[in-house]
């Protein structure tokens, strides 16, 4: 920031002088023109800036449009000091030359600051996420309570958060009961539930309870700084259309060299020295290679950046390109479209009993039980806030089902404990939940069935509109699973899947991937562990739910952060929009230059104005690519409409 | 104390040298490289792409700094390397 404050106070002192130099031919004081000559030759030396950059980078080998500025200023200065010895009309011509050169060190240095700015802007999303990380943690050392920097902080230590406070580390929870606002990682609005065993990241908010949380990854280890390093290297790896600018500026030199020297030839010998070197010193001012070079660059941090607010990383500007022509997206269905954890999706009774009565009995058996399943009764158990007494004794038969006691009370759970006591109504009622592709759980009691508990595997809440928001775009959606057919047809009809492929092996799902990408730019969406070939045989690999995943983030070509499966649909509309803005970018610099070329070898602009055009091309560019940085996701009614 | 210090040149094959590719260059690189651990001094020249920079070498050593900058797409050099304290 210091630094620009300096760039504005050098622009302001310019201005002021040149202003000076330009005003003071008006009033009637001795010496008017000599005071007036040395105004504007201060001003025109404040510009110090413009000249150095010129000459060092031509010392480099490098051609800038400070370089065609310096020579064109260097023209006019001296011309201003030599010519009205040799001129008829005198000293008054002097001035003017030089408050010319003056204005236009100015406009020329108020550009480049203001261009330094805009383009530090870009790094806005960045600066945002290495603000998320705390400087300063509490931590218990010796007993004692301390303060120190992040940067002492040691793996294994306990360090202590309090309500309100932001998590300095990535590590796990160890006593203490929370709720974390992880937004600023994982994008999700709705704050975690945090207790002992769970993993905390650096940067995120602790909301209302204490936390004493051991320290498993440090400061330059942690998820976020992870994710400000990516970011950083992805906002400097160039997109393939940068090529297309970098041919045009090659030849921006010769012809700029051809250029100037016909100009001057041409008006030299048709209209006189003074007119020649008018135009030419206006026709090195009007170009404008910047344009051409930073329009793609610029846009590319944009974008990342941009995506980087909406937790999404995408990996550089060759990810940006390949994402604006995808026209297949493939997902993984566990873990990615469905939650990957079975839940209680419903109870159906038997009898005079109720759906508490079936769930307390079997949470009864399951009590001890480590199944998935069992996990989710106990937890179906906790939500409807029931408190489940131990089971007398239980006996878990893998692959079968329980058998357990309660008091005096016999219990068994699983359709092959029951075989002979399934009446046919229960019997329908099982295949019937079967045939959804989700699991029936069937529930006795001293040996007649009392309810059926029904467990699946569910759609993530947005997944449905994830889909619908890609079928907008014209996007065709596949889902290709291990899972089993019925499973697999049940989930794509509930979110309307264009095509689905179950019972796939990895390497079919690659085949798949190959298949479908004959004549398509395919995407392909999974959890990046897992899926990690076909991940790596699409066009564009997402990985999901990455945070937690330093192998994920690696190796996807764009890591959503969270679970918000919409944010495809966001990558992908973001790339389509920031590569329109690249090629209009780089057709309007080249057209702009061609006009305004043209404009000043016919003599049409005087120096002050090209430099005034000059600059408005070059800055128009930067601001149209920065403000990719601005752009927000529509929300769905609106790309429905 | 040791603090080192070490001049770099850094260069990319895309270099067009205009004044706003300059300076996007080297606010991404200053920044980049301010914020490792260890690093205490940070210059980096505009034009050439060349780096100064000061680090303390019980936190942070030399390969560490230019890896950095290799991961961020720049190929390095190392110019000059001289204990200041």
């Amino acid at each position: 920031m210091r630094e620009h404050v300096k760039g504005v106070i050098l622009v302001a002192l310019l201005g002021l002088f040149a202003l000076a130099g330009v005003l003071i031919s008006g009033v009637q004081v001795a010496y008017v023109h000599e005071i007036g000559i040395v105004l504007s030759l201060i001003a025109v030396a404040l510009g110090y800036r413009i000249y150095l950059h010129g000459i060092r980078s031509l010392w480099y080998g490098n051609v800038t449009a400070q370089l065609f500025a310096t020579i064109a200023i260097f023209i006019s200065v001296v011309a201003g000091l030599v010519l009205p010895s040799a001129s008829a009309t005198g000293t008054a011509d002097a001035v003017g030359y030089l408050t010319a050169s003056a204005i236009v060190a100015f406009i020329i240095l108020a550009g480049m600051t203001l261009e330094d700015y805009i383009i530090h802007r870009t790094r806005g999303a960045l600066e945002k996420l290495i603000n998320m990380s705390p400087t300063a943690a509490r931590i218990r050392r010796d007993g004692a309570e301390v303060e120190v920097p992040v940067d002492d902080i040691k793996l294994g230590e306990i360090v202590l958060v309090k309500p309100g406070d932001k998590i300095p580390v990535d590590g796990t929870v160890i006593s203490g009961y929370s709720t974390v606002n992880q937004a600023t990682i994982t994008g999700e609005s709705i704050p975690v539930e945090k207790t002992v065993g769970d993993r905390t990241f650096a940067g995120t908010l602790n909301e209302h309870g204490a936390l004493e949380i051991k320290v498993e990854k440090i400061v330059d280890d942690t998820t976020l700084a992870h994710i400000i390093r990516l970011v950083e290297e992805a906002q400097e790896k160039k997109a393939p259309i940068q090529n297309v600018a970098d041919r045009f500026t090659t030849y921006f030199l010769p012809i700029m060299a051809v250029l100037a020297s016909s100009v001057f030839a041409f008006s030299y010998f048709a209209l006189g020295f003074e007119v020649a070197l008018a135009r030419t010193v206006t026709v090195l001012l009007v170009a404008c290679p910047c344009a051409l070079s930073i329009a793609v660059p610029v846009a590319v941090a944009g974008t990342i950046g941009n995506a980087s607010m909406n937790s999404i990383i995408i990996k550089g500007g060759t990810h940006i390109e390949k994402l604006k022509d995808v026209k297949v997206v493939a997902f993984d269905k566990t873990g990615t479209l469905t939650v990957g954890e079975p839940k209680v999706v419903e109870i159906k009774t038997v009898g005079n009993y109720s759906e508490a009565d079936t769930i307390k009995y079997a949470a009864i058996a399951e009590k001890f039980s480590e199944h998935p399943l069992s996990k989710a009764i106990i937890a179906k158990a906790a939500e409807m806030s029931m408190k489940i007494p131990d089971p007398t004794d239980f006996k878990t038969i893998p692959g079968r089902g329980v058998d357990a006691n309660y008091g005096n009370q016999h219990i068994l759970i699983g359709r092959k404990m029951m075989e002979t006591e399934i009446s046919e109504e229960v019997n329908q009622l099982m295949s019937m939940v079967e045939s959804e592709g989700k699991t029936a759980i069937p529930v006795a009691l001293d040996k007649s069935v009392i309810g059926v508990i029904v467990v699946a595997d569910t759609v993530r809440e947005n997944s449905l509109e994830a889909i619908q928001r890609l079928k907008r775009l014209g996007i065709k959606t596949v889902m290709i699973t291990g899972d089993n057919m019925r499973t697999a047809k049940y989930i794509a009809e509930q979110i309307g899947i264009d095509e689905y492929h179950a019972e796939l092996l990895p390497e079919q799902k690659v085949a798949v991937i190959i298949e479908l990408k004959k004549g398509n730019v395919v995407a392909m969406v999974g959890d990046g562990v897992n899926d990690a070939p076909a991940l790596a045989n699409s066009d564009v690999g997402f990985a999901m739910g990455a945070a937690g995943s330093d192998v994920a983030v690696e190796t996807a070509d764009v890591a959503l952060l969270g679970d918000d499966l919409t944010k495809v649909e966001y990558a992908i509309s973001l790339s389509r929009k920031a590569f329109n803005r690249m090629k209009g970018n780089i057709v309007y610099a080249f057209i702009w230059n061609i006009v305004a070329l043209s404009l000043a070898a016919f003599g049409i602009l005087n120096p002050v104005l090209a430099v005034v055009l000059a600059e408005a091309g070059c800055i128009s560019v930067v601001i149209n690519s920065a403000l990719l940085l601005r752009s927000k996701p529509k929300p769905l009614a609106k790309i429905m409409g | 104390m040791n603090i080192e210090k070490v001049i770099l040149s850094t260069s990319k094959t895309d270099s067009t040298g205009c004044s706003a590719c300059a300076y996007f260059k080297a606010d991404n690189l200053q920044h980049a490289l301010a914020r490792l651990k260890g690093v205490s001094k940070v210059k980096v020249d505009k034009i050439t792409g060349n780096v100064i920079i000061e680090y303390g070498k019980q936190k942070i050593n030399l390969s560490k700094i230019t890896e950095r900058i290799e991961k961020l797409g720049y190929q390095v050099e190392i110019l000059s390397r001289d204990e200041i304290q």
